[in-house]
């Protein structure tokens, strides 16, 4: 399979804009500091979409990502895509938790589901990898 | 009509023997221009004459080869004028080679490609049942193997084995030659997904556009899982698309929990990195990543570049601390600004580079592919002819 994945790309540009999320969390200093359990909802949301906005919108993953976080704008496209796509198959259990466990694969025939699940395998990894970096670095630091 | 008939199979009878020599597109124009001439003499029939260019057009293509095979002597009764037609077109095919160019041309310019299969070895008993479809559907570029059965039949496509029946080999070579060259072009340089290309339906398969499209889709998504079980450690021990969903799902779902992980242990550090954070990120991303980057390079195109960065990043860690600050202050313009700087060049001669690479490439596919396209034409070719011997 032909996939356009620039992996040390997209790391990059997901560092990037990772570390500007986690530098506007802590100047928002009255929601991040207090609750612990918030922070950690907000840490997670930036690396999310820090995430899904590296890859950018050619991915439906990252769609589906970006459209949850400007939930106002896209609410309705994503609505009707869901409800008018004819493909999509109601297959056996595994298919449907694969479909929720992969953002937007609710609406997904399960050939273009499999496709978005390679690549977004492929993005957590890279994710993983660049926050585990950050995480040394800050604790070895301290 | 029937009354007409002998007159036209004597008329083209003498046009036969007159232009033995003559090439086959000569053939047919000559003859469609006698039928002209008769339809001309004979205006009461008003149809005919479109009824015989629909004839030539299209339904010769298929009967010709079955008849063909049966060498035009245990001709079935079949009535109509274009099996007539036929015959005649039978009797006076002098070449086989020719005969069968002739009847490749038409499908190949005019008709929804049927190819007509008929082995040799069983060839002389059925007629019916030798009908394969060859289709044009929109799928990936690359060859797609065909999931039902065990052999691949776009390796019988290209090919062309010998042991496959000769109006087969001459029929695809004849498909191949009307798209060849684009589609091997368009094969070999990673085209988009909109590329036709044939599939074909064994027997006993079903040829309908839906079922076919079905296949593909399957093929597509056995690809995919292909795909996906390289990428999943561990999913290569397990056998069955059940159990390779299994691992798939385990697999993200574990990723999915180890992002949630590194995003808490994050979050409870952040606060006390308040100040720090920056610098430190900053700091370390360039010069540590690269390293860790490096196992899992893809691309060799962007090697360079990560390369680049990360010299950049350790002359910053070296140098004064302005420039920590400034890296600190701009963090993507730099890094854009470090990309295009140092790395651009190198990234376009990488690109140009690749590029030639991949033209090599599929220079070579093109040779590759179409050198064994002559000597299975010419092997078909031959065995047509010897086929014509035997029989």
């Amino acid at each position: 399979m032909a996939m356009n994945f620039h992996q040390s790309a997209i790391k990059t540009r997901f560092a990037v804009r990772f570390v500007q999320a986690m530098k506007r969390l802590n100047k928002r200093r009255g929601v991040t500091t207090t609750d612990s359990y918030k922070r950690y909802r907000a840490t997670r949301a930036a690396a999310c979409a820090s995430m899904a906005s590296a890859v950018g919108p050619q991915r439906a993953w990252s769609r589906a990502v970006l459209s949850k976080t400007k939930r106002r704008r896209f609410q309705a496209i994503s609505r009707k895509r869901r409800l008018i796509n004819p493909r999509r198959n109601l297959g056996f259990g595994q298919e449907e938790d694969l479909r929720g466990l992969v953002p937007g694969g609710k609406g997904m025939e399960y050939c273009s589901l499999l496709s978005e699940t390679a690549h977004y395998i492929r993005c957590l990894q890279a994710q993983i990898q660049v926050m585990t970096d950050i995480l040394h670095h800050s604790s070895s630091l301290n | 009509m029937n009354s007409r008939l002998p007159e036209m199979l004597h008329c083209l009878n003498s046009t036969t023997s007159e232009n033995c020599e003559m090439s086959v597109l000569e053939r047919q124009r000559s003859r469609l221009k006698q039928q002209e001439q008769l339809t001309h003499h004979h205006p009461p029939i008003p149809y005919f004459n479109g009824n015989d260019h629909l004839a030539y057009s299209g339904f010769h293509g298929d009967q010709a080869l079955s008849d063909l095979v049966l060498n035009g002597g245990a001709m079935k009764p079949d009535p109509g004028v274009e099996h007539d037609d036929f015959r005649r077109f039978m009797n006076y095919g002098t070449g086989t080679t020719d005969f069968q160019m002739s009847c490749a041309l038409p499908r190949t310019v005019s008709c929804p490609p049927y190819v007509a299969a008929a082995s040799v070895d069983s060839a002389a008993g059925k007629e019916s049942c030798k009908k394969r479809k060859a289709h044009n559907l929109k799928i990936a570029a690359e060859e797609k193997k065909m999931k039902g059965c065990a052999e691949e039949e776009s390796k019988i496509t290209e090919q062309n084995s010998n042991s496959k029946s000769t109006t087969t080999t001459i029929s695809t070579s004849a498909n191949k030659n009307n798209k060849g060259p684009s589609a091997n072009a368009k094969k070999a340089s990673d085209a988009p997904k909109t590329d036709y290309i044939h599939v074909r339906a064994r027997r006993g398969q079903a040829t309908d556009s839906h079922s076919l499209a079905e296949r593909v889709r399957r093929e597509k998504i056995s690809e995919r899982m292909k795909y996906l079980q390289d990428l999943v450690p561990g999913c290569n021990k397990v056998t069955g698309k059940a159990g390779m969903l299994d691992e798939i799902i385990n697999y993200v779902q574990s990723l999915q929990r180890q992002v949630e992980f590194l995003s808490m242990k994050l979050a409870a550090i952040n606060p006390r990195l308040d100040f720090d954070i920056e610098n430190y990120i900053l700091k370390e991303m360039f010069p540590a990543c690269p390293p860790a980057m490096e196992p899992d390079h893809s691309h060799l195109q962007f090697n360079t570049s990560v390369e680049e960065v990360s010299g950049s990043g350790l002359e910053m860690v070296v140098g004064p601390m302005d420039a920590t600050l400034r890296r600190t202050i701009s963090a993507p313009i730099t890094v854009q600004q470090s990309f295009l700087d140092s790395s651009s060049l190198n990234q376009i001669q990488q690109v140009t580079w690749e590029d030639e690479l991949r033209n090599l490439y599929s220079m070579e596919y093109q040779q590759g592919r179409s050198t064994p396209f002559i000597s299975q034409q010419i092997t078909g070719f031959l065995e047509a002819n010897h086929v014509k011997l035997e029989m």
